[in-house]
């Protein structure tokens, strides 16, 4: 093609000039912080990361299985604890191997893998603690209709209700809380990590659809 | 990190920026995200300095980083639209060689080049600086005959938005 010849004789003959940049100024420029988005997903892995392990560290439990008189189902909170801590430590590990698996001299291709797959590893970790968050609430719910006497009328009238009218609504309030909660936390992500990712996705997709 | 590495890696960056330039050129469209891209590349190529063995030229490693950076890490959109405004200000050939019928052709082409996505414009970048297929399919991660046939479907490209 003649002309991109053209430009390239031009753009290697160096002619087309710019503005140099001092050697003071290139040190200011070390001394400043970087916005890359590398930065900012560290950044927001550790938000999550502690937000998560603080609301499973301070999810008291014991109380409320005290006060609903359920101590038999303690020993299955000790041992869902037990496994939330070793999920941390072992998610920690994983992000920090992904982390600094990062680099910038590595082809373009391979370094948007390996951003997207660090980001990956937090998104695994907050769909456990949304599980988990899930398997809580359920087993909230079991506990109290099981062991709440206030709940005693609400049984009652479930077994004696010939049109399941009762069992129905509260099946849905309890389905209705998933939904919204499940809801509220994808449609943030899907704002945060969208805005954050949108350009690195779109180039990640042109760049493999050179090789299908 | 020592003030001798530092020293050493602002007296390379500063022979080598052009490298640097071109590429902020061609992913911005305003003179200060051309600035804002400049200092991102910068920090990154810092950042990576350690590691530089000097097994390759410098402005080889360089412009590796600095296409990532441009690509990959840059947060703001690089997408850019063909300005003439910014253009215009800069000339393509020197003022020995002027002509101003090759000038205009040039400049067209270029803003055609401008008009191109970021992996485009990567692929077209490594053409120009005379990078064999090789060199730009490990750049970018991609293999070699496909490397070559999505510079030829560039070409096309071009040639539409140049003749539409």
């Amino acid at each position: 093609m003649e002309e991109l010849d053209l430009l390239k004789k031009a753009w290697q003959k160096d002619s087309h000039k710019f503005e140099q940049v001092s050697e003071n100024e290139i040190y200011k420029m070390l001394h400043t912080k970087s916005s890359s988005i590398v930065k900012w997903i560290l950044i927001i892995s550790i938000i999550e990361v502690l937000f998560w392990t603080l609301i499973s560290v301070l999810w008291n439990t014991d109380d409320y299985i005290r006060k609903m008189h359920a101590e038999n189902t303690i020993v299955y909170f000790k041992a869902m604890n037990f496994i939330n801590y070793v999920v941390i430590l072992f998610f920690i590990y994983v992000f920090y191997k992904n982390y600094i698996k990062i680099s910038t001299t590595a082809s373009t291709k391979q370094l948007m893998h390996d951003i997207l797959k660090t980001r990956k590893t937090v998104q695994y970790y907050v769909w456990y603690n949304l599980g988990m968050a899930v398997v809580s609430l359920i087993a909230g719910f079991v506990i109290q209709f099981l062991f709440n006497p206030k709940m005693e009328l609400l049984k009652d009238k479930i077994a004696h209700e010939d049109n399941y009218h009762t069992l129905c609504i509260t099946l849905g309030v309890i389905i209705l809380t998933f939904v919204v909660i499940f809801g509220l936390f994808w449609l943030f992500y899907r704002l945060l990590y969208g805005i954050l990712l949108r350009k690195l996705n779109t180039n990640y997709k042109e760049l493999k659809k050179i090789d299908l | 990190m020592s003030d001798n590495l530092e020293q050493l890696f602002v007296k390379q960056l500063k022979e080598n920026q052009n490298i640097i330039h071109k590429i902020c050129r061609l992913y911005t469209n305003d003179e200060d995200a051309h600035k804002d891209l400049f200092q991102e590349v910068t920090i990154q190529l810092w950042k990576a300095f350690p590691k530089f063995r000097g097994e390759s030229k410098f402005s080889t490693w360089a412009y590796r980083v600095a296409l990532n950076t441009a690509i990959t890490l840059y947060r703001k959109s690089t997408r850019t639209v063909a300005t003439t405004s910014y253009e215009g200000q800069k000339h393509f050939l020197s003022q020995e060689e002027y002509n101003f019928e090759e000038e205009e052709q040039i400049k067209l082409m270029y803003q055609a080049v401008q008009q191109l996505n970021d992996i485009e414009k990567a692929l077209v970048f490594l053409y120009l600086e005379d990078k064999d297929y090789t060199e730009i399919s490990e750049t970018l991660g991609i293999s070699e005959v496909n490397a070559r046939v999505k510079m030829n479907r560039i070409k096309g490209k071009l040639k539409k938005i140049l003749n539409p």
